[in-house]
């Protein structure tokens, strides 16, 4: 052996130098592994909150808000999830390209089975009600998530009785066809319910119960209710 | 005491195995590798034999210490020499500087490889000299040049150089097939005058 390999195990010697044990580096790969799979699991949860509100929004009232369908498309759409989603697609890129054999994919191989990973996991997620109580829950104990989550406030959408658009939670019941609604910006209204008023979905109305109505404002707080609409989709209760 | 004739009938993966019970096997397999990757550091850098050799001191302490990480799925060849290539760059990165000309040693296996090649033979319809493929190999982006080391200089195979460079087989395809080009390119655009 020349000088150099010499030199080289005279140093490994001197300095004490040590092989590092094996159980750092499969540490490490768990590590990457798990990074790469909570990506995942993230970027489905996204894609199942995603799928919760655009089923969820009601695609039908850009008549009363006086935009075209494509414009009330654009407003509607989850932003923050869909960001939420991508960002967590290219974390999940990251971390498999990271793991000892991530180099052998292709690029478009590893995106493309990452997205069906997370739009499959994220249906599955969705039938079980996830995508529907992550958002009731944001909603409720985090009051800046409605303004962030899509361009439009669903609650601003729904406090513009001028247009025939009012939500809010019932307060008293005082007849079949009246009831008192709390707005969402604590103003008192007298809900007159139309004789052929057609109640969408599973609502109830009962005190407590959040309600959007379609209708038309008749005074400065009375309005008239043709259609009852629950404000979450029971079904995901 | 551990020589030449114990190592010799071994293969790589079995010096591994035994260097992590007794560290003195160590040697055959910098004996082994030594002089290649000498060759390689080189050939890819524009380092002294001074700064070659620290170079490889320090791609040899970081093998040893990284032994219970070699995956044996990979050749043992393929692992070290990625490990000299991280390390090159590596380097590079820390002097905040690459080399501005390679030097790049063209010896007879890629001067064979130029006049054989199918796809310059029909384009380029000559014979080059080492300094004019030096030459021309010095303009070539850096990653095609690292491919050509490792294909036409080291004689890595795709799979191989797949592995030292972290890339997929058809990128590492890809890559060469463009260097091949680049170097036709070169050769008739700017008209080199030899």
């Amino acid at each position: 052996m020349g000088d150099l390999g010499n030199k080289i195990l005279e140093r490994i010697k001197e300095e004490k130098i040590e092989p590092r044990p094996r159980w750092q580096f499969l540490l490490k790969d768990y590590f990457v592994w798990s990074a790469f799979g909570i990506s995942l699991l993230v970027g489905a949860l996204a894609f199942c909150v995603m799928l919760s509100i655009i089923l969820d929004n009601d695609w039908d009232i850009y008549r009363y808000l006086e935009i075209s369908p494509f414009e009330h498309f654009l407003i509607s759409l989850p932003y923050l999830w869909i960001l939420l989603l991508f960002l967590f697609l290219a974390i999940a890129y990251y971390n498999y390209r990271h793991t000892k054999k991530g180099y052998c994919c292709k690029t478009f191989t590893i995106l493309a089975l990452s997205i069906f990973g997370s739009l499959i996991l994220g249906t599955f997620f969705h039938s079980l009600g996830l995508g529907g109580k992550i958002d009731r829950t944001l909603s409720r104990n985090f009051p800046v998530y409605q303004k962030i989550h899509c361009c439009c406030h669903r609650q601003d959408i729904w406090s513009q009785p001028e247009k025939g658009l009012l939500g809010g939670r019932i307060t008293g019941i005082k007849s079949i066809s009246n009831f008192d609604l709390e707005d969402f910006n604590g103003l008192a209204w007298q809900i007159e319910k139309d004789e052929g008023a057609f109640l969408r979905g599973p609502v109830l109305v009962e005190i407590g119960e959040e309600v959007r109505l379609i209708g038309k404002k008749k005074s400065e707080r009375v309005f008239r209710a043709f259609e009852i609409r629950p404000w979450w989709n029971r079904e995901e209760e | 005491m551990i020589n030449s004739e114990n190592c010799a009938q071994k293969t790589d993966e079995e010096l591994v195995a035994l260097t992590l019970q007794n560290q003195d096997f160590f040697s055959c397999l910098v004996e082994r590798y030594e002089p290649k990757l000498m060759r390689y550091v080189r050939r890819i850098s524009a380092a002294t034999r001074e700064d070659a050799e620290d170079l490889l001191q320090e791609i040899f302490v970081k093998v040893y210490r990284n032994l219970n990480d070699f995956d044996q799925s990979l050749k043992f060849s393929s692992w070290i020499y990625r490990i000299a290539h991280n390390q090159v760059i590596s380097s590079w990165r820390k002097t905040k500087s690459r080399p501005p000309v390679l030097k790049f040693e063209a010896d007879e296996d890629f001067l064979k490889f130029i006049a054989a090649d199918e796809d310059l033979a029909r384009d380029i319809e000559r014979r080059f000299t080492a300094e004019e493929v030096r030459r021309i190999i010095n303009q070539l982006d850096e990653k095609y040049r690292e491919v050509l080391v490792l294909k036409f200089l080291e004689g890595k195979d795709y799979r191989e150089i797949s592995d030292i460079l972290r890339r997929p087989l058809g990128t590492v395809a890809t890559l060469i097939n463009r260097a091949k080009k680049q170097f036709a390119k070169i050769v008739e655009e700017k008209e080199i005058k030899f």
